[in-house]
């Protein structure tokens, strides 16, 4: 990893009308590294993204792509940049390979080094096979592998990738993680968006939380857990509805948070072993009964709830 | 260039949707035949359907030249002389013209005749409506006729003083009658002239070998009627684009907002083009329409009606949010367009009212244009004014479209 600075954005703000989006967020991040922008879904990672990748313009404050202004210089800032957006922006009516050639026209690649891309991409994305097969006939990882490869085609130094394995099956999602980790050790630097905790914890050097527009927190996994300190997460089931249940549980000694999701409590505590027997006791005395426990290491989520008082898939 | 291959990519995707084929071609080849057939496209009889443009005629002259004139009229292939009583009021006549219940009113004002043979020679007084087409087209005809009569004058003055050299006349009777008789020679040569004379002031000199059948008029009607409906496919690839973010995804690459919506904009008058051109060489060819007669008119009012059906696509697929509305945008001024500007039925058959108000439409000027080509045999000069007021409409399109474009 050099010492470059890939991507930059300084005091970043978007609103739309009355709505903020986007509240003073500042990132770095170093040539040749992974870096993961981990929030819900509305966090505001999506136009954090296209306010680098040049698609809207910020209200306040700038961001350099290698050094490149995206507001001063938007040609040069575009031209080191891939960008995967969310969406599947692809031609449906066009095949695989023309699909291709028309990116590459359009990121300025022509002749020889244009189809000698186009092949290189369809052999790194495995569509090699089914170049000439309409787009409209693949399946949903198919079609986000072609999404990514065209991202590729111009061999970008940096690589941003906004929630690419978003509603795919998990072994186009394995596909799709393993590519990016491959397209890294090559050397390219991988801004990456996800609501899944696990994907950023799996792939990142560096990781940002964002919530409500802001960025909450940024480090390193390791940093970011320490955040939290010792606690330990529990997640419980119980057999009754969960208000009275919480409303008793809040008082007790070594639980820091609490919050409720899909009918599942998830508590934030000091140490698990001592705070669970009065757990079971307060929940019993209040006629509920606990039926299922799962004590979990601090990690992203840990740290989320902690900062939030939120589970990050609210 | 990346203009050129957005463009590229868009009629790709055109040609890959048999629906385009379908509209852009199948569909007005076989409403051309449909509507031909229904005013008698195929039929040889009499009852053919007069095209041209109907104008009155007063002859306050009543003297031996005005029938000549009337006759030259007749033998228009722009307009269709009506006679009026002499006594008939300029109030009276205004209005008719006012009330477009004919296109204009020619008056030969009494002493006419007379004049001609000296230098003082009266002007007809024409009352037509200012900076229509119409008025274009009966001005151009009615040049036609009097270049052709004070020609046959002069021959025949020419004659008659030559013969009254060599051979002097007993009696002014004499004279006369033999002026009458070289006049009525020199009239009749024009229907059989030995040599071809091209005018570059008017485009109503050239002469058509052939007579316009119905299919002069719905082969155009149908052309622009389909070109508008087939821009369902090449709208629906903006909204395609658009939904599923591939627009932004452009934007993502070093191409500029003006070429993206330039690139499009070319695709879609590309295709309306290609459309036009396969459409007139096929009626040209084998429905005998006269698309070939005045080529550079064929040429201009061609491009101008495919610039504006373009920037009509393109503001159909600024606004449209959906394939369903892209749909609706497409087939619904479709049916107002060509029904109110005469694709179906030609605006000479409509009421007066019916008339003005299908010339707000920019159909009605397409048809115009190609209608001076195809039925009254005109040139350039006659398709200037509908080429321009359609970049008008163009230029009303297009910039909507820029205006109501949405990036993000």
């Amino acid at each position: 990893m050099s010492n470059r600075i890939a991507i930059q954005t300084n005091n970043l703000h978007k609103d739309f009308g009355e709505v903020y989006a986007v509240r003073g967020v500042n990132i770095e991040i170093q040539s040749g590294e992974i870096f993961s922008l981990l929030g819900p879904n509305g966090a505001g990672k999506t136009t954090v993204i296209s306010m680098i990748s040049g698609l809207l313009k910020p209200n306040q404050g700038d961001a350099t792509i290698l050094g490149h202004s995206i507001t001063h210089e938007p040609l040069a800032a575009k031209a080191a940049l891939g960008v995967v957006p969310q969406e599947i922006a692809i031609y449906e009516d066009l095949s695989a390979r023309e699909n291709l050639m028309f990116w590459g026209k359009m990121y300025g690649l022509r002749g020889a080094h244009l189809k000698q891309r186009v092949a290189e991409i369809l052999e790194t994305i495995g569509l090699a096979d089914r170049q000439k097969g309409r787009v409209e006939k693949f399946s949903g990882g198919m079609k986000r592998r072609l999404n990514i490869g065209i991202a590729l085609l111009h061999e970008p130094e940096v690589v941003i990738m906004d929630e690419p394995t978003v509603g795919i099956d998990p072994q186009s999602r394995r596909k799709i993680l393993d590519s990016v980790m491959e397209l890294n050790k090559q050397g390219m630097t991988v801004f990456y968006t996800t609501h899944y905790m696990e994907e950023a914890q799996e792939l990142s050097d560096h990781i940002a939380i964002m919530d409500h527009g802001e960025i909450i927190a940024s480090g390193t996994h390791a940093e970011l857990v320490k955040i939290v300190g010792e606690l330990d997460r529990i997640e419980l089931n119980i057999n009754t509805e969960s208000d009275r249940v919480m409303e008793t549980w809040k008082n007790t000694p070594g639980v820091e948070k609490i919050t409720a999701e899909n009918g599942q409590l998830h508590l934030l505590v000091n140490d698990s072993n001592l705070v669970l027997p009065q757990l079971f006791e307060k929940a019993a005395q209040v006629g509920s009964r606990i039926t299922s426990v799962e004590i979990q290491e601090p990690n992203l989520e840990t740290v989320f709830l902690h900062l939030t008082g939120r589970a990050l898939r609210d | 260039m990346r203009i050129l291959n957005l463009a590229l990519n868009d009629l790709l995707q055109i040609i890959r949707d048999w629906k385009s084929f379908l509209f852009l071609l199948i569909m007005p080849v076989i409403f051309t035949l449909v509507f031909g057939f229904a005013f008698g496209g195929f039929d040889t009889g009499d009852e053919e359907v007069d095209p041209r443009l109907p104008v009155g005629f007063v002859d306050q002259d009543q003297e031996q030249i005005s029938p000549v004139l009337f006759a030259l009229l007749k033998k228009s292939d722009a307009i269709r002389p009506v006679t009026f009583e002499e006594d008939t009021t300029l109030e009276e006549l205004e209005r008719i013209v006012a009330e477009d219940e004919l296109a204009a009113m020619i008056i030969v004002p009494d002493g006419y005749s007379e004049s001609l043979p000296t230098d003082q020679k009266l002007k007809l007084i024409i009352i037509q409506k200012e900076a229509t087409s119409a008025g274009a087209t009966v001005q151009n005809g009615v040049q036609a006729a009097v270049n052709r009569l004070t020609n046959s004058i002069s021959a025949a003055q020419f004659s008659t003083m030559i013969q009254a050299q060599f051979n002097p006349f007993g009696s002014q009777t004499d004279q006369d009658a033999y002026f009458d008789g070289s006049l009525e020679n020199a009239v009749a040569s024009w229907d059989a002239p030995p040599f071809t004379l091209i005018s570059t002031q008017t485009g109503a000199e050239e002469e058509r070998a052939e007579q316009p059948n119905a299919f002069s008029h719905s082969s155009p009607g149908m052309m622009v009627q389909f070109a508008i409906a087939g821009l369902i496919g090449a709208a629906g690839i903006l909204v395609i684009e658009r939904k599923s973010g591939s627009l932004q995804r452009l934007l993502t690459t070093a191409i500029s907002r003006t070429e993206i919506l330039i690139g499009h904009f070319l695709a879609m008058f590309l295709m309306v083009l290609i459309q036009f051109t396969i459409l007139i060489g096929f009626a040209a060819i084998f429905l005998d329409v006269g698309y070939f007669d005045a080529p550079l008119a064929t040429i201009l009012v061609t491009l101008t009606t495919a610039l504006f059906v373009a920037s009509m696509g393109m503001l159909i697929g600024t606004l449209a949010k959906s394939e369903e509305q892209v749909i609706m945008y497409s087939l619904i001024p479709m049916f107002i367009l060509s029904g109110l500007g005469g694709a179906w039925v030609p605006l000479e058959f409509t009421s007066p009212t019916f008339r003005t108000v299908g010339h707000f439409t920019p159909v009605a000027w397409a048809m115009d244009g190609f209608q001076n080509i195809v039925m009254r045999g005109m040139g350039l000069e006659s398709v200037l004014m509908p080429a321009a007021i359609l970049l008008g409409f163009t230029a009303a399109c297009f910039g909507l479209a820029v205006w109501r474009f949405e990036y993000e």
